[in-house]
């Protein structure tokens, strides 16, 4: 049976806050800041914040192979053992759910479980999940790393799905200077990056 | 208490004193063996090695010993297949007699379409039938474990090449490559009756090289094996019956020089330098030696038409001695094929064939593997109430306490 294209890979480690997912394919894991949606009891949304791209096998440091090579990718070809050995992971948290279809803004009753598929949100889903401005709040004050660059990048390809991009990052700012009293000059940053 | 290294530290550092003090010695005996190469008459010493009856093995010579073979050319596009296995061994401290081998199993496709298919079989033997080899007809066995295992899992292992090989593509150039030797050395000698070795060689390793060799005739498949770092000294004994170390006709060890000490014969001029050390000075980076045929007794009285064929190959960052059956040997695109797909694995594997050394760490059991192997073995018996029951020298092994 040929895969869902949509399919992107599977959770291999899980929170009630979030979750590391494993991609099918080297390199393809989803955008910094790119909606995406799990499987499972409680279908979860989340963002993507942390790729990896490293060794299956920990105790297996990659070493330098391309002396020899015209280009990276001849790397790869003359050496196709590497896509097997090699693993791409990313790190997502969760910013909502849904209930039969419809989005709920807060998290999921229950994590979801290991090796539930995860997928990437079409134009059409994450203009609905995102036309409320609410997922903001939990990807906000999540306290992951490079903060700053996860909401602007998320807010972009948001933007891009909403018909009125301009009203939907005011009503984006708006929300954030809610979650993020004070913080003016944080904000006016995240923006700033997300209409670049 | 653990080692105490203090103590051991000493006695390395004399050992290491006296090595360098040997290596004077060593190295007139590498030069001198060097010389007898590059003079030797093959046909001469062939002649001689078949009259004679030495305490050393000495390979066939075909044709002659002193050649220098570079790298042919890489096909544009070829498969490397490769296995490798390891293996939990009867433990008699567990509460179940059982053993388990794994095999690590590699494909992998260069040029046009390349990919790579990674994978390990694990086989757990626990019925009493797989757990010894028994003598048919009769009332005696043997049971599975030690070195027997060892012989036993690589039986395996070139039955597990030779499936591999049956589902390779047919139309590009295949190297099936196995680490280690194509001799089963654990079952040769009288260590084991006669009807172990019909089960393992005769019945089930034989059998998985006349698959191999018959898939070969259809396709451009040639099966070979790598040994790293060889400490054989066939070559050098074969150079220890020259006229210029062994002055008789027919060398006759037991009855011409058995009242001397080894190092007083005339041969041990060059008696102690591996082949390893001769074809390191000998080839250049990426060139094969001749062919030697082995002369191991296991192999000439029951190889058959798969008797093996080896020759000695600068792999670069070491000298490797790569096996063959008769069959690749004997047609030269085949031997010509193992010899350019050996070198580029080994360029690929910085040193050290790819697809054997990936297939090695498809098959490895750790430590940690062993131990979660055996509370899944407790685990199992204890839901089905079955006593988990281990030695008090075991439990005592594995609690510390004061």
């Amino acid at each position: 049976m040929a895969v869902d294209e949509t399919r992107l890979g599977e959770v291999v480690e899980t929170t009630t806050t979030g979750f590391w997912a494993q991609c099918y394919r080297l390199y393809e894991a989803p955008a910094l800041g790119a909606l995406v949606r799990t499987g499972g009891p409680y279908p979860a949304y989340a963002v993507v914040h942390h790729v990896s791209t490293q060794g299956i096998d920990a105790s297996r440091r990659p070493v330098a192979r391309g002396a020899d090579a015209a280009t990276e990718q001849d790397v790869y070809l003359s050496n196709p053992q590497l896509s097997q050995l090699l693993r791409t992971e990313f790190q997502a948290v969760v910013v909502g759910h849904s209930v039969e279809g419809d989005p709920r803004y807060h998290l999921p009753p229950s994590p979801p479980p290991i090796y539930a598929f995860v997928y990437a949100c079409g134009p059409e889903e994450i203009r609905r999940f995102t036309s409320n401005v609410a997922f903001l709040r939990p990807l906000a004050t999540s306290g992951i790393a490079a903060l700053e660059e996860v909401v602007a990048a998320c807010l972009s390809l948001a933007a891009q799905a909403q018909s009125d991009s301009n009203g939907f990052l005011v009503e984006a700012g708006k929300q954030l200077m809610g979650i993020l009293p004070g913080e003016f000059r944080r904000v006016e940053a995240i923006l700033q990056r997300a209409t670049r | 208490m653990s080692l105490d290294l203090h103590k051991v530290a000493g006695q390395i550092e004399a050992a290491a004193s006296a090595l360098n003090a040997q290596g004077t010695d060593r190295a007139d005996r590498l030069d001198r063996a060097l010389g007898v190469l590059a003079n030797a008459r093959p046909d001469d010493l062939e002649e001689k090695r078949q009259l004679s009856r030495a305490t050393f093995l000495i390979p066939g010579l075909v044709g002659s010993m002193a050649g220098r073979h570079p790298c042919p050319a890489l096909p544009a596009s070829y498969t490397a297949l490769a296995v490798d296995g390891s293996h939990i061994d009867v433990d008699r401290h567990l509460p179940v007699q059982c053993f388990l081998i794994n095999i690590g199993r590699v494909r992998i496709r260069y040029g046009d379409d390349p990919g790579a298919w990674l994978d390990s079989d694990p086989r757990l033997y626990a019925d009493e039938d797989s757990l010894h080899v028994f003598e048919p007809g009769g009332s005696r066995s043997r049971p599975l474990e030690g070195p027997l295992l060892g012989a036993m899992r690589a039986v395996e292992e070139l039955r597990a090449l030779a499936n591999l090989a049956r589902q390779s593509d047919p139309d590009i150039p295949t190297i099936a490559l196995i680490d280690g030797s194509l001799i089963l050395w654990g079952l040769a000698g009288q260590a084991h009756p006669e009807f172990v070795r019909e089960a393992l060689l005769d019945d089930l390793f034989l059998p998985a090289m006349e698959d191999l060799r018959e898939l070969a005739r259809s396709r451009p498949l040639a099966l070979a094996s790598y040994i790293s770092l060889p400490r054989s000294t066939e070559v050098v004994n074969a150079l220890r019956l020259d006229a210029s170390l062994c002055h008789y006709e027919a060398a006759n060890c037991d009855m011409h020089c058995r009242t001397l000490r080894p190092g007083q014969r005339p041969c041990d001029g060059v008696s102690g330098v591996l082949d390893r050390e001769l074809f390191e000075e000998w080839l250049k980076v990426n060139e094969r030696s001749d062919l030697f045929a082995s002369s191991s007794t296991i192999v000439e009285g029951r190889y058959g038409d798969h008797l093996v064929y080896f020759y000695y190959l600068n792999a670069g960052s070491e000298l490797a001695r790569v096996e063959i059956p008769k069959w690749v040997a004997e047609d030269s695109s085949l031997l010509e094929l193992t010899h350019a797909l050996i070198v580029d694995q080994c360029r690929k594997g910085h040193g050290y064939p790819v697809a054997i050394s990936e297939a090695h760490e498809q098959a490895v059991v750790t430590v940690g593997d062993r131990e979660e192997f055996r509370l899944i073995v407790e685990d199992a018996l204890q839901r089905r109430r079955l006593p988990v029951y281990t030695s008090e020298k075991d439990r005592s092994k594995r609690t510390k306490w004061l």
